[in-house]
């Protein structure tokens, strides 16, 4: 300290006083020459960490509890990482970035990443002086490199080489962004179409239905089934399986998919969609397929005058609207809770009907029964069917369309009527342990006696038109016993010129009748037949 | 109180001006010793007039030349400390400080110990701008020169070092009739005996409260969980579950479908 021997120097002493206990840290925050920061300028400032790092390093967190872990999982993974030697680095909040937002939403932004090695060899100490004089230092914890970071719209690596291959011929680079912008809109207003459009047409359902639902296998199995069983069909087929598909997606997608689907169905084949809407004997293959596309129709239509068994296909068809839209359980639930009796005799009948030979029970249609069994019914259909149309004319005394239309009017009534006395009765029957019907259910693709299943009359017997005069209980329960009969078969027995009531009356005192008869039904070609057994 | 992550401007403001100052390790843990109020020394700027230039330098206080740790009493810390002034350049140095309420720890520099991540939220400060930078270096004298030297060995040391032993080690594992945990084994698989099947309603009710808990299970849990033999195990889980043989969840038992309820999947079932 040995003075100097110009005359105009001074020499001051100041203290130096290093702080113990403070609990401030202190950080440099180092920006580039070239960016030109002014602090002074800054009216507001907000920074925090950047813990966007966390989710790369934290541990992906699977299901915890319940769905989709399993037991132990968490030991088998730390032991499979102990035994491979895999060490985690841990995430230390200190040295992630900082991000610093000047200015508000409209100011600058800037990422502060920490430098190393800062803090190794030498120490770095920040003196600031004291109003008393003295100098007090502190040291500091961390260095931040702060680069402002760009608000603006960037090229991705591979449109900035398209862009640099066209160097010489773009003019107008300004359009450049432009149209990147531009093409970004139109993808993120298509995207959930486009998502739909793509997933239904190309992949298969079950790489579609991958991420929405777990579905039970054997919907899957039906459902494949039915996708080959329909190819030949085409888009109707293709408009089902995206109608199926959608049932995950929400229901105002779906419609917007059945319209579409609709629309594709209409294109390419109209006269298909209307085969099935008047049954009688006309050929029922394509009934089943068109169903789908139609229901939506159908529905609408289920206000105006059907016969009985459009009626009762019509019923059920809304009823295959809903479980469509749910799962295959809740399906069934929801059937059995809502019309019990159909469904459980339906099932019966198809059980019963695997079993027996006649024709009859050949033709047992998919679309009265659950969707479940909708679909593989109709293939081993359509071979039976053939064979079985014509004896089914044969053995039905020759029911014209054109009778059929005329009396269902006046047959809807007494159809009604009866399904609204038979639904309530069964109910508690019917719930009787799920698990053995629904396992009986994917067993009883394969004909398989069931337990409920009611032996049938063979019904190939051509019964002797031994027509009663009078309407009489008698008289039915014997048509009844000895042949599953339709109602409008029924009320060809008793002609109004033979019994002498008029088709009005016949029609109540025969609904009367079975109202107390309350027989059997089954299922046979779209046409509700009723039949007793002694 | 300002919010977390509001930064609070009044050092930027005032423009308060600091210097950077590098100090080496060795007197970084000198000031660290420091007792009292903090004081370490004294800091000297004579201004040289008409040029301008300062010169700066720092004296060491007396008490604090002494370093621990080395024998050799002749070897101090120096005590003269001339700094090497540097200009910021360009670039834009700001010191901002984080307070991080609720756990403090005494700092003492150079070691960064630091409390976790702080409990309470930060409170972040611009408490000024650089507006020099300096170096500070000791001034060359002998006895700085021995201490470096000895500091120079100290890190010359290998950090393993083999060392050739004159007896036989014996006193690691010594031979034994049986070890204690294989005798504990032994006694604990006579005492719980075979595993007896149990009644099939209690199985069925132990497996469903199992799969409650977690989806698959892999059948050797299965077996400690209720306590039944494989094959009667086995019989029931066939009955009420599938197993898996691919995917990711391999090898695997689960219920099946109907008789699965999550509340993750989105079916619902009995």
């Amino acid at each position: 300290m040995t003075s100097l021997g110009s005359s105009s120097s001074s020499a001051t002493e100041y203290t130096v006083r290093v702080p113990k206990n403070t609990s401030k840290k202190y950080n440099l925050m180092a920006f580039n020459a070239g960016d030109k920061v002014n602090c002074s300028t800054w009216t507001q400032a907000r920074m925090e960490r950047d813990m966007s790092g966390r989710r790369i390093y934290g541990d992906e967190e699977t299901a915890d509890g319940a769905a989709g872990s399993e037991f132990g999982k968490k030991q088998r993974e730390e032991a499979r990482r102990k035994k491979f030697g895999i060490v985690k680095r841990e995430f230390k909040v200190e040295d992630q970035p900082w991000i610093l937002k000047v200015n508000g939403k409209a100011g600058k932004r800037f990422k502060g990443l920490k430098k190393g090695g800062v803090t190794e060899n030498a120490s770095y100490y920040i003196f600031t002086q004291c109003p008393d004089g003295a100098f007090e230092a502190f040291p500091v914890h961390g260095w931040y490199n702060f680069t402002p970071q760009a608000k603006h719209r960037t090229l991705t690596a591979e449109e900035a080489e398209e862009e640099w291959g066209r160097r010489n011929k773009v003019v107008n680079h300004f359009s450049i962004m432009l149209q990147r912008r531009f093409r970004e809109q139109e993808r993120g207003g298509d995207d959930d179409d486009d998502e739909n459009e793509k997933s239904g047409k190309k992949k298969k359902k079950g790489g579609g239905r991958g991420g929405d639902l777990r579905i039970h296998d054997l919907e899957e199995d039906l459902e494949m089934s039915s996708d080959d069983s329909d190819s030949s069909l085409g888009d109707d087929g293709e408009s089902k399986t995206k109608s199926k598909k959608d049932t995950g997606k929400g229901k105002a997608k779906k419609k917007k998919k059945r319209k579409s689907s609709d629309k594709e169905a209409l294109e390419d084949s109209d006269d298909g969609d209307y085969e099935g809407l008047e049954v009688d004997y006309m050929s029922d293959e394509s009934s089943s397929s068109d169903e789908e596309p139609e229901k939506g129709k159908i529905s609408k239509g289920e206000d105006h005058p059907k016969g009985i068994d459009e009626a009762s296909e019509s019923e059920e068809e809304s009823e295959e609207e809903k479980p469509n839209e749910e799962e295959a359980k809740e399906e069934e639930e929801e059937e059995e809770g809502k019309k019990t009796p159909v469904q459980t005799e339906k099932k019966k009948k198809k059980d019963s009907s695997g079993e027996s030979e006649s024709s009859d029970d050949s033709d047992i249609d998919g679309e009265t029964a659950s969707a479940l069994f909708m679909k593989k019914r109709t293939p081993p259909k359509r071979g039976g069917r053939g064979s079985a149309g014509s004896s089914r004319t044969g053995s039905r005394p020759g029911t014209p369309s054109i009778d059929s239309a005329s009396t269902s009017n006046t047959l809807r009534a007494a159809a009604s009527k009866l399904e609204q006395g038979k639904r309530p009765t069964p109910g508690p029957s019917a719930d009787s342990p799920a698990a053995k019907r629904l396992k009986m259910e994917p067993s009883s693709q394969s004909p398989a006696p069931s337990g409920k299943s009611t032996p049938q009359p063979p019904s190939g017997k051509s019964t002797p038109s031994s027509s009663d005069v009078q309407l009489t209980e008698e008289a039915v329960r014997r048509y009844l016993i000895r042949k599953p009969m339709t109602t409008k078969d029924l009320l060809k027995k008793f002609q109004t010129k033979r019994t002498g009531l008029s088709s009005e009356q016949t029609v109540n005192v025969l609904a009367q009748i079975l109202k107390r008869l309350n027989p059997e039904r089954k299922n046979v070609n779209d046409k509700m037949h009723f039949y007793l057994t002694e | 109180m300002s919010e977390k992550g509001e930064v609070d401007l009044t050092g930027a403001k005032q423009n308060t001006g600091v210097w950077l100052v590098k100090v080496p390790k060795y007197l970084s843990q000198q000031w660290a010793k420091a007792t009292g109020r903090g004081d370490v020394g004294k800091l000297r700027i004579c201004k040289k007039g008409n040029q301008g230039k300062a010169e700066v330098s720092f004296t060491l206080n007396e008490e604090l030349t002494v370093i621990d740790g080395i024998e050799d009493k002749t070897v101090s810390a120096p005590r003269d400390h001339p700094f090497t002034m540097q200009t910021v350049g360009g670039q834009m140095l700001a010191v901002f400080t984080e307070n991080s309420s609720g756990q403090s720890e005494e700092r003492s520099d150079g070691s960064s110990s630091v409390s976790g991540a702080g409990a309470g939220p930060d409170k972040i400060a611009l408490e000024g701008v650089v507006v020099q930078r300096a170096e500070c270096r000791p001034a060359v004298s002998e006895s700085y020169m021995r201490l470096k030297r000895l500091q120079i060995e100290e890190l010359a040391k290998p950090v393993r070092l083999s060392q050739q032993l004159d007896r036989v080690v014996t006193s690691n594992y010594k031979p034994v009739a049986n070890h204690t945990y294989n005798l504990e084994y032994e006694r604990k698989k006579k005492e719980d005996g075979k595993r007896a099947r149990a009644d099939k309603q209690q199985v069925l009710d132990m497996l469903f409260s199992a799969f409650e808990k977690h989806q698959f299970y892999n059948i050797k849990d299965l077996v400690d969980i209720t306590k039944q033999p494989v094959i009667y195990l086995k019989e029931i889980l066939r009955d009420i579950g599938i197993y898996n043989v691919k995917g990711t969840h391999k090898n695997t038992w689960e219920l099946k479908p109907e008789y699965r309820h999550y509340q993750g999947e989105e079916k619902t079932d009995e």
